[in-house]
């Protein structure tokens, strides 16, 4: 049974963190894609290039995301059917919502946008811009009010064999927790995009080639960058903290490597946890500051690690790590975009050759800080797939052996690695190919 | 409720057979009835702006069993762990086959995602038939409702035939599509001899099937059942002789969405009976989620869909019917 448990959880893990670097392209790339296709239907022919230029990068993102997708939703019931049997009257609702809401809207309107440039009205085909959009952000809304859920499960209540029935739909998508949750998820995807429509335009611009589309490029993405930068820190990342000292303060001071209770507990900003001896090993803190963020008192008391029986605690050292490789990377995404800002106002920003080879070199980076928060939020999660109510130990299914997830999480290895592959060359490809006019009178792709 | 739950949920599955099949089918006839590489192009294009969308009705029909039957969703996703994933892995060969191929022009290139394409989409096509089948058959329960049987098992006989006919009927579905929207004459002609011939062997494989069903299921148990297979009939029939294309495609499409509506009307109130039938099994009462989940996935699943219907129609007619905006 515990070889099963290990091996669906590094069969889903694996297969969930493949798949969300794909949402993160596609749900990043959308507004600017729309906002492009606005301003290219309204006359301006360099803003319609751009966006038909992104589409192509988004969609690559697209196709791998539907078919690295599609396994998560069986997974629940392939690996996970005791969870799924027991808690499918509330997870099932916002996945069906999901499949009916977002997913047809966007891959009805996807088709529009892609197929019908010369077959639908300007107005018609900017609309399919925003429905494209709007359908990848509801369908990232689902995504978390269902994770959101399971890590503060409301609405619900338990029936007589143990079941979870559904209660109130409205309490599940309302929930403070999913907003706070949603909107900081949708902040790092945004910071994503215009990190690679910054990158690919610094690259151009590096390379002397495309070099109208390079200087609009980098001052959108720096611009929008800099406003998700400072969104995902305040309020998004704030409330979400402060969440989760209410809700699971264990997570908390994992997160935090605070073993110790204490009055006017110390931020340690870097710092090593050894869980053994439970201590921290070469901390730097900043005194009083982790009380002040939890609970905006330089006094107040945080609880610390001690106070939990080891069976209570999620991993520590990957908790630990995530949540510092998260917040350090988006500081530095704050003075990276501020750096723009300020060179982008003092006009210098385009001949600013080191920022341009840092705004390039910087474009995976939030891709790592968004898996990285997930990380965070998963791990520390455990030891509880529905906290409080199903232990993860619990929730795979009785029926399949570890043999058999590991021949299929071998296979899943195989299978991304081509896909990752084939990505890149299609990605490294398109933006090596540029943004350029399309033949005027070409037939439809 | 549960009622409304079960039809909505046979819709839907009947909905994704009827969209998605003909893609499927396009896929397993594409090897050979496109021949040069324009043909491949046009057969590729003619399915281009639908397919995602289309098989976005097989997530919707997986997430709405999750939220309407919850231990349905457990039992048989657990129960055909490996049929599933093999389903996954199928089904990513296909989406990569059909979005990667027009990125590079290189013979080899194309020649190689050709075979991946056809070659998921028939076993696709098949695996979901056996899978069918095995439904219809029943499935080894153990009393706490999971499925206690073996790969080999699946592989039985009759599962086995009705995934035969699932690839022949869908064959036939998508020759009738590609009949109707390939924009290349000489294809369109193949692909109208190519549903000629599919009709034949659909329509024996329908007869040898409903055959073996009748034996272990009682099928038409009140006069208002004969409907359904009344009209799935009809629609086969009628469609050989069609003349107009699109008409041709609606009554195949109208067989298959039938076709599911019996299946439908055979398993209930099962949805995944125990083998043999009449050992009881996973009904519409005893896996089904609560009043509150049922009701409030059902309305959702409607306006969902509803809404759906208008947009893609719409969307649809603007892109078929398009003219050249510049």
């Amino acid at each position: 049974m515990e070889g099963a448990v290990l091996a669906s959880r590094i069969q889903f893990a694996f297969t969930i963190m493949f798949h969300y670097l794909f949402p993160i392209g596609t749900m990043g790339l959308a507004p600017f894609i729309a906002f492009y296709t606005l301003k290219g239907v309204r006359g301006d022919d360099g803003a319609m290039i751009s966006a038909r230029f992104f589409a192509k990068i988004f969609v690559v993102n697209f196709a791998i995301g539907v078919v690295t997708g599609i396994p998560m939703e069986f997974q629940f019931g392939t690996n996970w059917a005791a969870f799924a049997s027991r808690s499918g009257s509330v997870v099932g609702q916002t996945l069906a919502m999901e499949s009916v809401f977002a997913f047809l809207l966007e891959s009805v309107f996807l088709g529009v946008f892609l197929y019908g440039r010369r077959r639908v009205p300007a107005g018609f085909y900017a609309f399919a811009a925003f429905a494209v959009w709007a359908g990848s952000w509801l369908s990232g809304f689902f995504i978390v009010a269902t994770n959101a859920w399971m890590q503060h499960p409301v609405g619900y209540a338990i029936g007589s064999n143990g079941v979870i029935e559904l209660r109130s739909i409205g309490a599940v998508l309302l929930s403070p927790f999913a907003w706070w949750q949603y909107l900081h998820v949708m902040t790092g995807a945004l910071l994503a995009g215009a990190f690679i429509v910054a990158g690919i335009g610094a690259y151009y611009l590096l390379g002397r080639r495309s070099e109208a589309f390079g200087t609009r490029f980098v001052r959108t993405g720096t611009l929008v960058g800099l406003v998700a930068a400072l969104i995902a820190v305040f309020p998004t990342g704030d409330r979400n903290s402060s969440n989760i000292t209410q809700y699971q303060p264990v997570k908390l001071a994992a997160m935090e490597g605070l073993f110790e209770s204490k009055t006017g507990a110390p931020l340690a900003i870097i710092g090593m946890p050894d869980v053994q001896h439970e201590t921290l090993i070469d901390p730097i803190y900043v005194p009083s500051l982790l009380s002040f963020l939890a609970y905006g008192n330089f006094h107040a008391n945080v609880r610390g690690l001690r106070e939990y029986p080891r069976s209570a605690r999620p991993p520590i050292e990957l908790t630990y790590y995530a949540y510092h490789v998260m917040v350090g990377l988006g500081t530095i995404f704050v003075v990276i975009t501020a750096a723009g800002a300020l060179l982008l106002i003092g006009k210098r920003l385009y001949r600013s050759r080191w920022l341009l080879w840092i705004i390039m070199l910087a474009m995976p980076f939030p891709y790592v800080a968004n898996e990285a928060g997930w990380v965070v939020s998963e791990v520390g999660r455990q030891p509880w797939m529905i906290y409080g109510l199903m232990r993860t130990a619990e929730a795979t299914s009785p029926n399949v052996a570890a043999g058999e997830t590991v021949f299929t999480a071998i296979g899943f290895l195989g299978m991304y690695f081509l896909l990752g592959v084939l990505f890149l060359l299609l990605i490294l490809r398109e933006i090596a190919l540029g943004p350029s006019a399309e033949p005027a009178l070409a037939p439809a792709p | 409720m549960n009622v409304a739950a079960f039809i909505v949920l046979a819709g839907i599955i009947a909905g994704y057979v009827m969209l998605d099949g003909y893609d499927l089918g396009i896929g397993t006839i594409h090897l050979f009835y496109a021949r040069s590489e324009e043909e491949r192009a046009a057969s590729f294009r003619a399915i281009g702006p639908f397919w995602s969308g289309n098989e976005v009705m097989l997530i919707v029909a997986g997430a709405v069993l999750f939220a309407l039957f919850p231990r349905a969703y457990a039992v048989s996703f657990s129960g055909f762990y490996l049929p599933f994933m093999i389903v996954l892995w199928l089904l990513m060969a296909r989406g990569m086959s059909i979005e990667l191929r027009g990125h590079f022009q290189s013979d080899l290139w194309y020649g190689f995602w050709d075979v991946a394409f056809s070659l998921a989409s028939a076993l696709l096509a098949i695996v979901l038939g056996v899978a069918l089948g095995n439904v219809l058959r029943g499935l080894p329960l153990d009393h706490s409702g999971y499925f206690t049987g073996t790969f080999t098992l699946l592989l039985n006989g009759y599962a086995v035939l009705v995934g035969v006919f699932t690839l022949i009927a869908l064959a036939m579905h998508g020759a009738a599509f590609a009949a109707w929207r390939i924009d290349d004459f000489v294809l369109c002609a193949k692909a109208r001899r190519a549903f000629n011939a599919l009709w034949i062997l659909t329509i024996t494989f329908f007869v040898i099937v409903t055959w073996l069903t009748a034996l272990v299921h009682p099928i038409i148990r009140s006069p208002a059942l004969w409907i359904a297979p009344v009209i799935a009939v009809a629609a086969l029939g009628g469609s050989r002789w069609a003349t107009a294309a699109a008409l041709r495609f609606a009554l195949t499409s109208a067989f298959l969405f039938f076709l599911i509506a019996c299946a439908a009307q055979t398993l209930f109130p099962y949805l995944l009976p125990a083998f043999p039938i009449g050992a009881g099994g996973l009904t519409i009462s005893n896996s089904a989620a609560g009043t509150t989940s049922i009701t409030t996935a059902v309305v959702a699943t409607v306006i969902g869909i509803g809404a759906a219907l208008i947009y893609a129609t719409l969307a649809a007619r603007r892109i078929l019917k398009g003219i050249w905006q510049g």
